[in-house]
């Protein structure tokens, strides 16, 4: 919830019509709660104010933390290298293509994130690093904690589209979950959302032995 | 010789057939056994090398797979692939794919659909073909997929381009080609074939076989598609190989696009040191062939050998060769049967000499036998030796015999050869012939020498001496023959001598020396004895009758019935000849009963005609003492229904004499049923007068001898006329025969002899002419006189 709060804390109301606690609980179809599911509200009251905002994309034991991250569009991010190794991070997505070379600390520009969509993070010499930012215009958006919870405390009343996006939803897309009648009572809501369950294709942190490497090697190069 | 040959053969095939037995069952068990390890080493080298071809295949994918991988992961290639610019994406494809040295690239969307491709066959935008196998294959975490790609097979390898997370799949392909076959080949040392077919339709054979073997291979391999990964024979061009065929993939469907991979395991050049062990074995087998045949012909050689030399041997033996030695040096079974026929030889030897003295010697005195006394003396007559024979003939052995028994004979016969020995020169020679009879071979001797000798034979056996005893004196007959004046041939002088010794029997001094003509008579009294015996059978016998003149009253009362013979070659055989003969061979009895017969038949004839006559009939001292006679005569008599008292037997002194005893007895049977009884040839034999008085005979018949030159001043005359005397004293009549003369028949008439017979009176006549003789009314003295 700090992390909402942060996101939360540049937003400027224009109007203020009334409002209310909205809390979803995103669970997979199994009944197991979802985490690292963005939730979005589109629709609604209108929102006014700058949307000039920074977010962080940390490195943290060769692994990107937040795993997903959501900001809206124009969010600058900063991705600081708190490893005590170099990473080269980088992204083909079609929302944002960039490339960080090998750097140590934190870049001294970070990086504006102006098109909607989804930016897959990869690492060129850390394949296992995957990390991903939703990047959307959306004025309501979270992330799922732990618990599969989304909570906004002063959702104002209106109507609303729910979007539902999760990195193992069903080809990777934006699922459209409904319409949220918001009134200014707060309202507790439960998404469903079915994930596949492991990629084929994800890349895992090799958990190898030096000697069986060698022996593999020495293997290979008897059979040569 | 053809024995030696068959034998030697013998052996030798045995032997031979033997030894291909044995090599032909070795052969084939070596052949069996080194076939089998060899099949068995080949499928074991088969079955190693497939386990090293397989495992060496999927390492090869997995390096071809990790060089993509890496490929894949190349941030210039991720960048150009995530570009979707095709034409980018093909070149960064074809320079990663030249990196590695793959043959076919390919760049597969998620979707499966082609984003890129260095094959024309398979356009961008098509759907891969082998997309399905790809995402299998992943799902089975293998490294590498095998398809038919443009007839060839071909490894597929994938790896996935992550941006970072999987944005398009990098598929390259690498063609299973001979490079790829021939380094499988090093390494597994197996012949290693690849082949593809794609829709039932077979691709280009790869192969590391030679060229020629490719068509073969195909086709075996497509056949035993069905079949794969068992290990079976197969032959190519006529060459062997144990082969495991592989079935690499198998997309099945309408496709059926297959990858199999051939690996061979080639049995000849297995085969092939064995080549070397069959040529041994052969060479083997061809010396031990030849080793045995020479050995098979050495082996029958020293059988052979051996055996032909003691065939020899038993050969010499068989022609009488009994000093020549069985040569036979060896201790073997040969050995011993050389011995033992050395000893048979020996045996044979020793009881041959034996034989051969028993054939030439009497057993009982030694002495030379007849065989071997003929012998030397045909060794003389060869040399023409003069030489002797004496004959002796011991005439009293029967006597001898009977008062010592037959072993005292046997002991006196010893003694009478040892003095014979004693008597004669070292050089003669003493032979044994009979039991009673000895010879003497004198050499250089004539007859007249020869007499002398003999004579002193005599003296000294008849010498009385005492032995076993007994008082002994040997009295024996001798007959001499000598050559060359009595014969020339050794069987003639033998039979003379014998002639001469049975002549010397009626001989005073009992020795004769042959006389020429005496075997003819010899000869002719062997053919009488033996035709006598079929005499009466014959009909060649008839009865002659002389009659009896009664001197008191010059009548005619009585006749004497006279045997004739008359021989059908020889003609009429005079009595005293053949008589003496039959007494002599026991055939007498024969005639005296056809005699008997016929005169009593004669007799009856004559009785129906009236004319009746008492008939003197001889009979022999075998008659006589035979069993029967009384009981045949008196049958006979009984049938031809005569009175006895018509018959008389004239019996000889002697044949009483024989055995006084038992011819007593017969005579008094006789003369109890009526027959008269007559002693005839009175005077000449040794009876006295005291044994007569106790016969039961009733005349007297004076031999002919005293008879026929009677005269008043002769010694006969005292004879004649004192028997006469003393007979009438004793009862007897007196019967005077022989009477040729009327003088001689006055003298009787007054000495008072009762009758008289002889040819004054009348010869002996036929039964019809004596018949005739007694017809006329009682012949006067006159007509006797005439």
């Amino acid at each position: 919830m700090l992390r909402l709060g942060a996101l939360l804390s540049g937003l400027v109301f224009s109007t203020w019509v009334g409002a209310a606690s909205f809390e979803a609980r995103i669970v997979q179809a199994n009944g197991a709660p979802l985490a690292d599911a963005v939730l979005s509200l589109s629709g609604g009251p209108a929102v006014v104010g700058s949307r000039k905002a920074t977010a962080i994309m940390d490195q943290r034991a060769q692994k990107y933390l937040p795993h997903v991250l959501a900001v809206a569009t124009g969010t600058s991010v900063s991705f600081p290298n708190n490893d005590n190794i170099r990473h080269q991070v980088y992204s083909f997505s079609p929302a944002k293509r960039f490339e960080l070379r090998l750097y140590e600390g934190t870049p001294s520009q970070p990086e504006l994130f102006d098109k909607p969509g989804v930016v897959v993070l990869g690492c060129n010499i850390h394949d296992w690093m995957l990390g991903y930012i939703y990047v959307t215009e959306d004025p309501w958006f979270a992330v799922s904690d732990e618990q599969g919870r989304v909570r906004f405390d002063q959702l104002p009343a209106g109507h609303y589209q729910v979007s539902l996006w999760h990195p193992r939803s069903a080809d990777a897309q934006v699922q459209q979950t409904g319409k949220l009648d918001m009134t200014t009572t707060d309202m507790t809501q439960r998404y469903t959302l079915t994930v596949e369950a492991t990629a084929d294709d994800a890349v895992q942190e090799p958990a190898t032995s030096p000697f069986s490497e060698a022996f593999k090697k020495a293997a290979g190069e008897a059979a040569q | 010789m053809k024995l030696r040959n068959s034998f030697q053969a013998r052996i030798a095939c045995v032997l031979i057939l033997l030894l291909l037995v044995v090599v032909g069952a070795l052969t084939v068990a070596v052949k069996v056994a080194t076939n089998d390890a060899v099949r068995a080493q080949a499928r074991e080298q088969l079955q190693v090398g497939t386990r090293v071809f397989e495992r060496l295949l999927d390492m090869r994918g997995r390096r071809l797979r990790d060089g993509v991988q890496l490929l894949a992961a190349d941030f210039g290639f991720r960048d150009a692939v995530s570009s979707g610019d095709s034409a980018t994406i093909h070149s960064a494809l074809q320079n990663q794919g030249a990196r590695i040295g793959a043959t076919d690239m390919f760049v597969l969307g998620m979707d499966g659909r082609v984003l890129a491709s260095t094959v024309d066959q398979v356009p961008t935008g098509s759907v891969f073909r082998y997309d399905t196998a790809l995402r299998e294959l992943r799902r089975s975490n293998q490294s590498v997929l095998f398809v038919p790609l443009q007839g060839l097979p071909h490894l597929l390898v994938e790896a996935p381009v992550l941006a970072p997370l999987p944005i398009a799949r990098v598929v390259m392909g690498f063609s299973m080609d001979v490079a790829l076959a021939r380094e499988l080949n090093s390494l597994t040392n197996l012949q290693v074939s690849f082949l593809s077919s794609e829709a039932g339709r077979a691709g280009e054979l790869v192969s590391t076989q030679p060229a020629e073997l490719a068509a073969s291979i195909a086709q075996w391999m497509q056949i035993n598609e069905s079949a794969a990964q068992r290990i079976s024979l197969s032959e190519h061009e006529e060459r062997t190989y144990l082969s495991q065929p592989l079935l690499l993939a198998s997309s099945g469907g309408a496709e059926g696009g297959r990858v199999m991979a051939l690996l061979q395991s080639p049995l000849d050049e297995a085969m092939r040191p064995f080549m070397a062990l069959d040529r041994n074995i052969f060479g083997i087998a061809l010396a031990a062939l030849l080793a045995s045949l020479v050995g098979a012909l050495l082996l029958a050689r020293s059988v052979s050998l051996p055996l032909q030399s003691l065939a020899r041997a038993a050969g010499r033996i068989g022609h009488g060769d009994y000093q020549t030695d069985v040569p036979l040096d060896r201790t073997d079974e040969l050995g011993v049967l050389a011995q033992a026929i050395g000893r048979m030889q020996a045996g044979i030897a020793e009881r041959e000499q034996r034989l051969a003295h028993n054939a030439l010697h009497d057993a009982l005195t030694g002495l030379p036998n007849r065989a071997l006394a003929m012998e030397r003396l045909g060794s003389a007559i060869a040399a023409d030796r003069p030489i002797a024979l004496l004959s002796i003939g011991i005439d009293n052995l029967r006597e001898l015999s009977e008062s010592g028994g037959p072993t005292f004979v046997d002991k006196l016969l010893q003694q009478v050869a040892q003095t014979l020995l004693e008597l004669v020169r070292p050089g003669d020679t003493v032979a044994h012939l009979a039991t009673d009879e000895f010879l003497l071979l004198l050499e250089n001797v004539d007859s007249d020498s020869a007499v002398a000798v003999a004579d002193k034979l005599q003296q000294v056996l008849l010498q009385p001496h005492r032995f076993g005893g007994h008082d002994v004196a040997i009295d024996c007959r001798i007959g001499i023959a000598a050559f060359p004046a009595d014969g020339l041939s050794a069987e003639e002088l033998l039979a003379r001598s014998a002639i001469a010794m049975r002549d010397a029997a009626d001989m005073p001094g009992r020795l004769q020396v042959y006389q020429h003509g005496r075997d003819l008579a010899h000869q002719r009294q062997v053919r009488l004895i033996r035709d006598l015996r079929r005499a009466a059978a014959n009909n060649e016998l008839s009865l002659h009758y002389q009659p009896k003149l009664d001197l008191r009253d010059k009548q005619v009362r009585q006749a004497e019935a006279l045997l004739r013979w008359q021989h059908p070659q020889l003609g009429n055989v005079s009595p005293g000849e053949f008589i003496e003969l039959a007494e002599r061979t026991g055939s007498i009895q024969t005639l005296t009963r056809w005699v008997i017969e016929e005169g009593i038949r004669q007799l009856s004839e004559w009785n129906a005609r009236g004319l009746v006559v008492q008939l003197s009939l001889n009979i022999s001292a075998d008659d006589l003492l035979g069993a029967d006679l009384h009981e045949r005569v008196l049958r006979l008599l009984d049938l031809y229904g005569i009175a006895a008292e018509q018959l008389i037997f004239e019996i000889t002194e002697s044949a009483i004499m024989r055995e006084p005893e038992k011819a007593l007895k017969v005579l008094n049977s006789l003369r109890d049923s009526g027959i008269s009884l007559s002693v005839d040839d009175f005077g000449t034999g040794y009876s006295s007068l005291a044994h007569l008085k106790r016969l039961p005979v009733q005349e007297l018949k004076i031999d002919q001898s005293f008879v026929r030159n009677l005269d008043e001043t002769s010694e006969d005359a005292v004879i004649v006329r004192s028997t006469i005397e003393m007979s009438h004293n004793l009862g007897l009549k007196v019967v005077a025969e022989g009477v040729e003369y009327e003088h001689s028949l006055r003298l009787l008439e007054r000495w008072n002899c009762d009758t008289a017979q002889g040819y004054l009176i009348s010869r002996p006549l036929t039964a019809a002419a004596f018949e005739a003789w007694m017809q006329p009314p009682l012949p006067t003295s006159t007509a006797v006189v005439h």
